[in-house]
């Protein structure tokens, strides 16, 4: 009887694996969408005044402006903000001498008094032009970036339009 | 179905006249303000609501300091706080804070009394509150005449003034000196007891002797005609017109010249001619 039953077992469980498909799979797709959590946007823009021939400079005292860059992040200890000032013009008349530039990044104000060591915490590179922030709180900081090109030799700028590009942006830590 | 939704169009649509906009600088005269018109620079009536605050300012301290800075608005009815937020600079470098707070939509009625209170060892320089906020024009439909349920006001009831009712014109003219009053009404007394007492001499008079009646009877009569003067003939007195005519011509009998006179005028020529000699 024992061996009855076994064999109507695997009877029907043949007959089973006979009806079922040979294979059984489905493709899903997965999808998401990752917000960033950093935020940089222009405040104020920034233009060059020109005190005298060979000198173009965002300072206010020459008529120009410093720019202002905002950028928050959401998420503490997620982002760095990098911001240098410019090096070169992106675009101007054809020079032919050099320029010489120089800069300063700070932080002009925050939304936390917990950002007062952000400026401590900071680290320079790129000779100094370039100024990485570790943004340990969730925020707002708000960026200036002050610059000056001066013409080579004291040279009078040729005529024209002069842009620089002071960049900010923010990178996952 | 399309003709029910047009009819029903009118009862539906609803437009929302908001405006949106940031006061001043509610800082600007110290650290303490009241949510008025003049602190704001915004009209605040019904219908303003603020839905944010954007606050900044630059602490001083030293590093070592405890320093904490707190921005807030008491809640007007003086229960609490509407916000309140804390920035606690203590043991840290201080830094410019600029920072923007979410509020929702709460009226201007229910804002209280705002400040920046500090607590430690520090002071405040920059300082800026200025508050976002949203205008609904039409929640007091009186704001403004083009709202949907806004009510002509009625003009003012015109107040009729009455000299007599005025308490001035009464004390102006009420007389204030008490002697005078007490003699006024000490002689109209002792006026009527006089004439009650002439009276009763004169009825005792009449009942003793019935000619007492008679002459003055006749007497009365006699004043009667004496006063009745006939004016009539004043009135209709007739002037007779009388035309008064010239009675004098003078006729022109012609006027000969004065031969005195001649003379003294050649007398006068000599005597200028004489006289301008000196000159010559």
């Amino acid at each position: 009887m024992k061996k009855l039953v076994t064999l109507f077992l695997a009877i029907g469980l043949t007959g089973c694996a006979l009806l079922m498909p040979k294979e059984a799979e489905a493709n899903t797709n997965i999808t998401g969408t990752v917000e960033s959590r950093c935020e940089v946007v222009t405040d104020i823009q920034g233009y060059f005044g020109n005190p005298n021939a060979y000198t173009l400079t965002t300072l206010p005292a020459s008529n120009g402006q410093i720019p202002q860059i905002r950028i928050t992040s959401t998420l503490a200890n997620a982002y760095k903000a990098i911001v240098s000032y410019p090096t070169s013009f992106s675009s101007s008349p054809s020079l032919s001498n050099s320029v010489t530039w120089s800069g300063t990044v700070a932080i002009a104000s925050a939304s936390s008094s917990d950002m007062s060591g952000y400026a401590a915490a900071s680290t320079v590179t790129n000779n100094g032009a370039m100024r990485t922030y570790y943004l340990t709180h969730a925020g707002t900081i708000y960026v200036t970036v002050a610059s000056e090109a001066i013409y080579g030799g004291n040279k009078a700028y040729p005529g024209g339009q002069y842009v620089a590009v002071a960049e900010a942006s923010c990178v996952a830590q | 179905m399309a003709l029910w939704v047009l009819l029903l169009l009118p009862f539906c649509s609803f437009s929302y006249s908001y405006t949106f906009g940031y006061t001043g600088n509610a800082a600007q005269g110290g650290n303490s303000w009241g949510m008025t018109t003049p602190v704001l620079g915004v009209t605040v009536q019904e219908g303003l609501d603020i839905s944010g605050v954007i606050y900044t300012y630059n602490p001083i301290k030293e590093v070592s300091d405890d320093f904490t800075v707190t921005v807030q608005n008491e809640n007007a009815a003086g229960d609490g706080y509407i916000f309140q937020d804390t920035e606690d600079f203590s043991g840290k470098h201080p830094i410019r804070i600029r920072k923007v707070l979410q509020l929702p939509y709460v009226p201007i009625e229910s804002f209280g009394q705002g400040s920046i209170a500090t607590t430690g060892v520090g002071t405040l320089k920059d300082e800026s509150v200025i508050y976002m906020y949203r205008f609904d024009a039409c929640r007091n439909p009186q704001n403004d005449p083009s709202c949907p349920d806004y009510i002509p006001p009625l003009p003012p009831p015109i107040k009729i003034y009455d000299a007599l009712d005025d308490d001035s014109v009464k004390l102006a003219s009420k007389e204030t000196d008490k002697e005078l009053i007490d003699d006024d009404e000490d002689n109209k007394q002792s006026n009527e007891e006089e004439e009650d007492k002439d009276r009763l001499e004169k009825m005792l008079g009449i009942a003793s002797n019935a000619f007492t009646l008679a002459d003055g009877v006749t007497q009365s009569s006699l004043i009667n005609t004496m006063n009745s003067v006939n004016m009539d003939t004043y009135y209709l007195a007739r002037i007779p017109s009388k035309v008064y005519r010239e009675p004098l011509v003078l006729k022109d009998q012609g006027i000969s010249d004065n031969r005195k006179v001649l003379r003294s005028l050649s007398n006068d020529r000599l005597h200028q001619t004489m006289i301008e000699e000196q000159y010559k």
